[in-house]
């Protein structure tokens, strides 16, 4: 067998949903050369032993020493991530009354927790004292009744929010990701490195 | 006429800074994406926004509009025989509006407080490597007796 040059690529989090977690699994490969792409695709990394542990870090550099056991004729070029995080999930995960109850539960959180919030926004800067002045001042005469600067300052907040996460009704304005959906990405990412730090600093990571 | 306009020019104009200046906030401390996160339904990320919106907006309109919002005014002109059933469903509602606002409150305290890494670093200072859970049990708790003691001592009056 000649010598080929194997490129991997590995993500940082993946999720499996067998015991068994395969070399396709956590990354892609890129080899000239068919067959040993094939047979390194269909190593076996890991084994979750344990219905308890669902989550294991291993290290590139074990699944370049994994790789060279089977094939010894290749060099293996490391393209992604150092460290891959593997977790391993049930197939319903996604999917059950347990899921909408959580969802429900953030979802009133959510609702209560702004509605909240923005009143008490709302009390902290005085805002009706500011629009009665302002009012008097523009009009010289008593703010009665619905006023045209509450109305509007209403419905400038509406769009502002709107405008700010850029969708309304589940339909996106532009194609960019939403504030939260940034915020969101950050946040994993934030974790999966946490995630992979402690499972080095407790030796538990994976490592030839 | 010029001054209605300026007024519509005025508020809405403050509503769409407003809203900006809140909401950068609530992301920079990012309580909707930990919720996700933790309950496993980064999926509906974008239903939670759409609650977000609607809690706002449902907020101002309460806050703004509020002579136009006395729900128990119109129900004793209304029913005026029925007061037991506005009791029974004031109760309820204020429960939860309460227990849900109160969870917002108290992550977003404690995401602030996060934010600026002072748990961390006090952790440090004073070399803490064990019993965090502790450290966290007791800020809860003395976040709950703060928080009555607040109300029943009627603090918010002596404040004015």
């Amino acid at each position: 067998m000649a010598d080929v040059t194997v490129y991997l690529k590995c993500d940082r989090n993946v999720e499996v949903q067998s015991e068994d977690v395969y070399m396709s699994d956590v990354g892609s490969l890129r080899c000239a050369d068919p067959a040993v792409s094939a047979k390194l695709r269909a190593l076996k990394v890991h084994h979750f032993g344990k219905r308890d542990v669902r989550r294991c870090v291993i290290s590139t550099l074990k699944l370049v020493e994994l790789m060279e056991d089977v094939c010894p004729n290749i060099s293996v070029q490391i393209v992604g991530e150092p460290d891959v995080l593997v977790e391993w999930v049930d197939v319903d995960r996604h999917r059950g009354i347990v899921q909408w109850l959580k969802a429900a539960l953030v979802c009133l959180v959510s609702f209560f927790g702004t509605a909240f919030t923005i009143m008490a926004y709302h009390n902290d800067v005085g805002i009706n004292d500011v629009f009665t002045e302002v009012y008097r001042m523009v009009m010289n005469r008593e703010p009665g009744g619905l006023n045209v600067l509450e109305v509007s300052y209403s419905v400038g907040l509406a769009l502002g929010i709107v405008v700010f996460f850029n969708h309304v009704g589940g339909r996106r304005l532009t194609k960019d990701p939403t504030p939260i959906e940034v915020a969101m990405r950050n946040y994993e990412e934030d974790v999966d490195k946490a995630l992979i730090a402690t499972a080095g600093r407790e030796g538990r990571e994976k490592e030839p | 006429m010029a001054g209605t306009l300026f007024l519509i020019v005025f508020g809405g104009s403050y509503g769409l800074l407003a809203a900006a200046g809140v909401f950068t906030v609530l992301v920079a401390v990012g309580l909707v994406p930990r919720f996700a996160g933790k309950t496993h339904t980064g999926a509906r990320v974008v239903l939670y926004e759409e609650m977000v919106i609607l809690g706002t907006v449902t907020g101002c309109v309460l806050s703004i509009f509020s002579r136009y919002c006395r729900f128990g005014a119109w129900w004793q002109q209304r029913f005026p025989d029925r007061m037991n059933v506005l009791l029974a469903a004031g109760n309820a509602a204020q429960a939860v509006y309460g227990v849900f606002a109160g969870m917002f409150i108290g992550c977003l305290a404690l995401a602030i407080a996060e934010m600026l890494d002072s748990i961390p670093i006090f952790a440090r200072r004073i070399s803490f490597r064990h019993g965090i859970g502790f450290a966290i049990l007791g800020m809860a708790l003395g976040k709950l007796s703060g928080s009555l003691f607040y109300f029943w001592a009627e603090l918010h009056r002596a404040a004015q």
